[in-house]
């Protein structure tokens, strides 16, 4: 069983947030970067099911050079090989993009099965896992919070609204976006962050793999023109003053709420 | 300039309502661009639906009816969807922002090799394109996207606009579609519903909820529940907590756990999340305690903290205790 998982590497889920002065997108200098949170459940499921029943895990990123480090991260929890995409042409794809790299990796690994995260931290897309399935020419589905491997097909629970569940059943080789709080993510084991080192990186450009003029700024059909902080609706009346102050406030506005 | 379609979504025997939500999207992109709206209605037996949806904002309907469109199936709702907007020479295709919606809309645009927006609040005409408003960084940031280049495809957020209310002149044609049972390599096997397991926080009037913000599983019992039991009401959670394991899911607030409308809601160490909000902002009145003053969750709240939840939360336990005395 070969499983090729989709890592990207977003900025931490706590670094500052400052838009940089072109006003597309943030201030990328001087943050911390990590994996993005709904990869390291894909990363875990793909590890889990190596552990049971052999075969290999091999991590794909697209990035500049920071991004080894999440692929290093990846190698250290478990994962076999990485393939890294380091490109500037690659700068400014949009989703298709992406997912034309990532179909071209997957091409040439001809996995059994990729699994990645249901969305970005950064860019909340959402859009590359299906789109990458349809490239490759696998069946998908997303939002996983639960998978059980049979023959030739993958039982997955979908998480859908209201806390309910939809069972649906793939036949293999397929893609799986999976849901957040999937499993247990493990961390790496400094015996495991020791062994990485050896473990083979490659690094390909996007012209390796066939798509120059394809990706990239130039090919995209979707761009963010502008961010900025969300338009402020009656945002709260902010308590000032010392902590008792603020207590008595809050214990007041429950009396008169009548719930005190 | 080709015209707009709308894929509806039936839920329990009826349009959904994010599907009236398309509507309004379409009607204001049409009226200033010179577009026709058109609509998608799949299912099966589902003829009067789409009479209705017509005459709503659906404008001309594609009635697309088979067995296999009854329950989700990508492989049977992506080529209908891709035979509509042929049939209806849609440039912009606005899908809902659902469990399907997401599943399947992204997999329509890569088959059509065209632009993909998912999770808009807000679209227009642009250009030779159209621009999108939605939320980057889980909603601490706000994204005008612009896409071009031939068709759009776009997945907009339920509850983003308000519902179509208006009536439009429509009519129903018939879409003929080919779907084989054999190749559906994604079958749908069944809806498992929520197991309710003794915390339903929907009948709580007062509810404390803690996020990632508490740091670690045994400051639920040591700090919000103590708050929560002073009040008389029950403690949730926000999906991080319940994700690190912290928590059961019958805690989690938010669209993927319990939508509560309670009297008082009080969310200490939680930044909210678009799909918190969701769960919460109904609630009668929102208190918030967080460190960071950009926390999205100030501006669903009514009553904000900007401080220490591990100060405040206790010092307020121990007031609404001696007020009760």
């Amino acid at each position: 069983m070969k499983i090729l998982v989709c890592l990207k590497q977003v900025p931490h889920q706590d670094a500052r947030l400052d838009i940089a002065p072109d006003g597309t997108w943030i201030q990328e200098s001087n943050i911390k970067f990590e994996i993005n949170s709904y990869d390291t459940y894909a990363l875990e499921e793909a590890l889990k099911t190596k552990d049971a029943s052999e075969g290999e895990v091999v991590v794909v990123s697209i990035g500049p050079d920071r991004v080894t480090q999440a692929l290093r991260t990846a190698l250290g929890m478990g994962a076999d090989r990485a393939v890294h995409v380091k490109d500037e042409a690659a700068n400014g794809s949009d989703a298709l993009g992406v997912a034309k790299i990532l179909a071209a990796v997957a091409k040439q690994e001809s996995p059994d099965l990729i699994y990645m995260g249901l969305m970005s931290d950064d860019g909340n897309f959402a859009a590359v896992a299906p789109m990458l399935a349809e490239l490759v020419g696998i069946p998908h589905t997303t939002a996983a919070v639960g998978i059980e491997s049979g023959d030739g097909k993958l039982t997955v629970e979908r998480e859908i609204e209201g806390g309910a569940r939809e069972v649906v059943e793939l036949n293999t080789p397929c893609l799986v976006a999976v849901q957040s709080g999937l499993n247990q993510v493990r961390y790496a084991s400094l015996k495991g962050i020791m062994a990485a080192k050896k473990k083979p990186l490659d690094v390909k450009t996007v012209s390796d793999l066939g798509l120059a003029d394809q990706v990239g700024a130039g090919a995209a059909r979707v761009e963010i023109e502008k961010i900025s902080p969300p338009v402020k609706g009656d945002s709260a009346e902010i308590l000032q003053g010392s902590t008792d102050e603020i207590v008595a406030s809050l214990v007041n506005k429950i009396k008169e709420l009548g719930l005190l | 300039m080709g015209n707009i379609l709308i894929v509806t979504e039936i839920q329990k025997g009826r349009i959904r309502d994010a599907s009236y939500e398309l509507a309004s999207y379409a009607a204001s992109v049409a009226s200033a661009s010179g577009r026709a709206v058109k609509s998608l209605v799949t299912g099966s037996g589902v003829a009067g639906l789409a009479e209705e949806f017509a005459k709503k904002g659906g404008g001309e309907v594609l009635l697309a009816e088979h067995p296999l469109l009854e329950n989700y199936s990508v492989d049977a709702l992506a080529p209908t969807i891709r035979a509509a907007i042929d049939a209806a020479d849609a440039d912009l295709v606005l899908i809902s922002n659902t469990p399907t919606g997401w599943d399947v809309a992204p997999r329509i645009a890569a088959g059509l090799d065209c632009a993909f927006v998912s999770d808009g609040f807000a679209v227009e005409a642009a250009g030779d394109g159209f621009a999108f408003m939605r939320r980057v960084f889980n909603g601490k940031l706000d994204a005008r996207v612009v896409a071009s280049g031939g068709k759009v495809v776009a997945t907009m957020q339920p509850g983003g606009t308000a519902a179509f209310a208006g009536s439009t002149d429509g009519s129903v044609t018939p879409l003929s579609v080919d779907l084989d049972e054999g190749a559906m390599r994604t079958r749908f096997v069944e809806i498992k519903q929520s197991e309710a397991k003794g915390v339903d926080l929907t009948k709580a009037s007062i509810i404390v909820s803690g996020g990632r913000g508490v740091g670690a599983p045994e400051k639920f019992p040591e700090v919000i529940q103590p708050l929560a039991d002073a009040l008389g009401g029950a403690m949730g959670a926000s999906r991080p907590v319940v994700d690190a394991g912290w928590l059961p899911h019958e805690y989690q607030v938010g669209s993927s756990g319990q939508v509560v409308t309670p009297k008082l809601y009080i969310a200490a160490g939680i930044s909210g999340a678009i799909q918190h909000l969701v769960g919460m902002k109904a609630s009668n009145f929102i208190v918030a305690i967080n460190k960071d003053p950009d926390a999205p969750i100030f501006e669903v709240a009514d009553l904000g903290v900007v401080g220490d939840l591990f100060e405040i939360v206790p010092a307020l336990t121990a007031a609404v205790t001696a007020a009760k005395s």
